[in-house]
């Protein structure tokens, strides 16, 4: 690699459904996690031995639960109100009053402490690194406000010590995962999706479209879906399998009344995710319920053993992406209803994005429009795209949608574009290092990394 | 393949029997030395027609390596790109404990924009603007070097609302005014790139404006213009073809009457309605070169003045009259034949007129293809004549004599293109005195005497004469 200087740097992306971190050079993140904790609040924690304040404690329960990921002793200095459970395996355990908390909301960091959490989780747990030896490369999102940046910058330099620092923005890093420095990004991602144009390397701020449509959102269709045909998701934990005869298996529902509602629709949210992820498909056209209804329905086996038939949901589904309305014949969805009005289609996104820029590089946008995100991984979205952009857009302009064919990078490409970034050698003289930090203040940020 | 029998899982019986055979075969054809057997297989266990890589050389190589002491080492580095002295580490290579030194080899890419920056006292004495106040030009000229002009980039991130255009036009014209301030003469400055190029703001605005319209139509709206666009186009085909149809009932009625200069008017306006300009009317009324108007009867004239309407290539809307020329010429070839065309242009050099017209004005043009017009007609006539005289000499020699129609020998002597034969038409009427006197190139169609004269000079005409005259006197 010519341009490439590898000097050991981080890369950590932190969106709304997943937390992915890496060494840069790397062509997919080592670490990926949930962007959740787990919260048990304080009232319902054991008193911890040395504490002097008494705490009200309620009798009857956890007893196996927290013993471990125990704070280190001088964290009960002061008295910590909720204790948090990060990562997969930390939270795939069941605990009684664990509560499930999202690090991002609207796609903005939220919780502070949560974030940290997940940081430290991550560095210290999942990578094993020392953050005083290795300069960080964060990815923020486009339309990150400047609080947000330089609470992150003091964070990272005041916490963790680390040497140098960069805060990138997502579709500059998708876009240079493509090897463009000029591009239209169609981020497809969990909480939201997100269509950026970036120009030169830099991301231009007033042709940024956002919809909250994203990942999540049709998980939770789904899972309307299903429940509104009579299909019972169950959580993991309330059942154990009991092989009652060789390959046959009875089920055992087992009870925890303690569990709160939160983590039972996490844990049922996982399994319609993975129900979205497998049968779900784009339509070539609109879609319209008279058309799909003698389709032949695609089976999947849930958790608990039970094979259920998807048909023409497959569709629909991955269609309130392009035709938003639809939300209102989903059932329980009602809710959505009046802001799915506001809310445009993906083609609809894309051209008002373009028509805010300026108008010598739109040519140069339609001809280079990026998907990117975990939901930008659904089969067929890129021929759909594109053949609703070619209706849409003026005839005087090429369109073409790219996109990577490999799943996984579509999914991690913001990452990529971090891991190419921090590994190149013209990059090192970017950083925002410890020193200009102490120097000129958090608000440098603005100036170093526009 | 005792190895893929064995995992199959087939019975070992057939293999051990032929076990040894096959073990002794098979340690004759290990051939490959410093290539493990199952390797050598994978080629269909034949040696390999061009060796891929020699092993010697591959040796040979490493010993050679091994000279030099190659290590990588984790070292920091400092970067001259870099204001601070944040110390980063990256593995270097080094060979034979020779360390490297030197800057970073990355830095030398750090490249900026020299963006033109002012004092106070310069913008107090040349910058001041009605519409720009002087914070909004220190951010500008801020924003301007740290995105290295990319003005796209600046005009997003201003807090104010203005336009690409703005932008541009108060960066170039500042730092224009505060570049000639500051140098002594004009001449010093005058190869700066900014005083050689100037930003001409309307028409970017207006190029901008264009080409946002160009880029907001949609596709549908592409369409239905197109559609009207070809019904529009249609329409006005039609309402020519109407047009000129009308006028050359006018014209077929009107030449008879109309003289030699009446007629160029009615000769242009069938085309005028389809032709609003043409290129090749330099001087419509100008001089018109080296065409000798023909001394024709009126009855050609009819002829010429009904042609253009009805004959020829339709003239299109735009074009060249040279071009048309060459297109009516050729028609004219084509109905005519080549040999025709040969004469014709032979007799035009004769009468000092080119055959390639100098100067193709319209009444040139037009003059120029009358007179290959009354030509043709003159070379057809004579042909007539010969025919006739011909036919009446045969039939006085021999009353029953069968005469070939004219089409025959024409298709048989056609493949004689050199043929000459030089006849003498003389009844034909005055006309065709006055071409008289040369060669004509004619087909021969006298039956009894294929004449085949080779490229032959012209026997001399008062002998052909008069043999001719003889028969027909006679």
């Amino acid at each position: 690699m010519y341009g490439g200087d590898e000097v050991s740097a981080i890369v950590l992306d932190l969106g709304s459904h997943s937390c992915k971190a890496g060494y840069a050079g790397e062509d997919a993140p080592k670490a990926v996690l949930p962007s959740w904790v787990g919260s048990i609040d304080a009232q319902y924690l054991p008193p911890e031995p040395e504490q002097p304040t008494k705490m009200a404690v309620d009798g009857e329960n956890n007893a196996a639960a927290d013993s471990k990921t125990g704070r280190p002793a001088d964290a009960v200095s002061k008295k910590p109100t909720r204790k948090l459970y990060t990562g997969v395996q930390a939270m795939g355990y069941r605990r009684d009053y664990m509560e499930v908390v999202p690090a991002l909301k609207d796609g903005l960091i939220n919780d502070w402490e949560v974030v940290e959490s997940i940081w430290d989780h991550t560095l210290k747990e999942r990578l094993m690194i020392d953050p005083k030896e290795h300069p960080m490369l964060l990815a923020e999102p486009s339309f990150n406000t400047p609080q947000h940046r330089e609470k992150v910058v003091e964070l990272m330099f005041e916490k963790y010590q680390i040497p140098a620092l960069f805060l990138a923005k997502n579709a500059v890093l998708t876009s240079f995962a493509s090897g463009r420095a000029t591009s239209l990004v169609v981020d497809c991602g969990g909480g939201s999706t997100t269509v950026a144009a970036v120009h030169d390397g830099y991301v231009l701020q007033k042709a940024i479209v956002r919809s909250p449509i994203g990942g999540e959102f049709l998980t939770d269709c789904m899972l309307k879906t299903l429940e509104s045909r009579g299909i019972t998701i169950r959580p993991r934990y309330t059942f154990k399998r009991k092989e009652v005869r060789p390959g046959e298996f009875e089920l055992q529902m087992l009870d925890f009344p303690n569990t709160t509602e939160s983590y039972r629709t996490y844990l049922k949210r996982a399994v319609a995710a993975d129900v979205k992820e497998s049968v779900c498909r784009v339509p070539d056209v609109l879609f319209e319920e008279s058309a799909y209804s003698n389709i032949p329905t695609t089976p999947y086996e849930l958790p608990d053993g039970q094979t259920i038939e998807v048909g023409a949901d497959r569709f629909k589904i991955p269609d309130l992406m392009f035709n938003p309305s639809l939300v209102q014949t989903i059932p329980a969805m009602e809710s959505f209803a009046e802001t799915a009005s506001s809310v445009r289609g993906l083609p609809q996104m894309v051209i008002e994005s373009i028509n805010k820029c300026d108008v010598d590089i739109r040519r140069e946008l339609f001809s280079s429009i990026l998907l990117a995100g975990g939901t930008a991984a659904m089969q067929q979205i890129k021929e759909r795209l594109e053949k609703d952009l070619i209706e849409e857009a003026p005839q005087a302009a090429r369109v073409k949608v790219l996109a990577s064919g490999n799943a996984i990078e579509r999914r991690f490409s913001v990452w990529i574009g971090g891991s190419i970034l921090a590994s190149l050698g013209s990059f090192q003289q970017m950083w925002l290092s410890k020193s200009e930090f102490e120097e000129h203040g958090a608000s440098y940020v603005h100036r170093k990394c526009p | 393949m005792a190895d893929a029998k064995d995992i199959l899982g087939l019975p070992k019986g057939a293999v051990s029997s032929g076990g040894d055979k096959r073990r002794s075969t098979k340690d004759a054809q290990k051939k490959p030395d410093g290539v493990s057997r199952e390797v050598y297989l994978l080629t269909g266990g034949l040696p390999p027609i061009m060796p891929a890589l020699d092993p010697s050389h591959l040796k040979k190589k490493k010993a050679a390596d091994s000279a030099k002491k190659v290590t990588w080492k984790w070292r920091a580095f400092t970067s001259s790109a870099r204001s601070d002295n944040l110390q980063l580490s990256h593995w270097e290579r080094i060979v034979d404990n020779v360390e490297t030194t030197g800057d970073y080899a990355f830095a030398k890419y750090n490249k900026a924009v020299d963006v033109v920056r002012y004092t106070d006292e310069e913008y107090a004495k040349y910058l001041n603007d009605k519409s720009w106040s002087k914070d909004e030009t220190d951010q500008l000229f801020d924003f301007c070097e740290q995105f290295d002009l990319r003005f796209i980039i600046i005009v997003d991130r201003m807090p104010t609302t203005r336009t690409v255009e703005e932008l541009k036009e108060r960066y170039y014209s500042a730092a224009k005014a505060v570049l000639l301030s500051r140098a002594g003469t004009a001449e010093e400055v005058a190869d700066h790139s900014l005083l050689k190029d100037t930003y001409n703001v309307q028409y970017e605005t207006e190029r901008k404006k264009s080409l946002g319209i160009l880029l907001s139509q949609s596709r549908q709206q592409e369409r239905e213009d197109a559609e009207v666009l070809a019904e529009a186009k249609r329409i006005t085909e039609i309402r020519l073809s109407n047009k000129k149809a009308e006028e050359a009932e006018l014209l077929s009625k009107s030449a008879p009457e109309t003289t030699t200069t009446t007629n160029e008017p009615t000769d242009k306006s069938p085309r005028t309605p389809a032709r609003p300009k043409s290129p090749g009317q330099v001087a419509e009324a100008g001089p018109s070169i080296a065409a000798p108007v023909p001394s024709a009867p009126v009855a050609s004239t009819a002829l010429t003045g009904a042609s253009p309407a009805a004959s020829g290539p339709r003239p299109p809307r735009m074009y060249l009259r040279s071009a048309y020329l060459g297109q009516l010429v050729q028609t004219s070839t084509i109905q005519a034949g080549v040999r025709t065309t040969k004469r014709v242009e032979q007799l035009l050099e004769e009468y000092g007129c080119r055959p390639r017209v100098k100067c193709p004005t319209k009444r040139v043009c037009d003059e120029h293809m009358e007179l290959r017009k009354e030509l043709v007609a003159l070379l057809q006539l004579q042909k007539q004549l010969t025919w006739k005289e011909n036919e009446v000499s045969v039939l006085r020699e021999n009353p029953y004599a069968d005469i070939p129609t004219p089409s025959t020998p024409k298709r048989s002597h056609r493949a004689n293109d050199h043929e000459r034969v030089t006849t003498r038409a003389t009844a034909v009427g005055a006309e065709i005195d006055s071409f008289s006197g040369e060669r004509v190139t004619k087909r021969d169609h006298k039956r009894k005497a294929p004449a085949r004269f080779s490229d032959a000079p012209p026997s001399p005409p008062h002998n052909k004469r008069a043999r001719k005259m003889k028969a027909s006197d006679a």
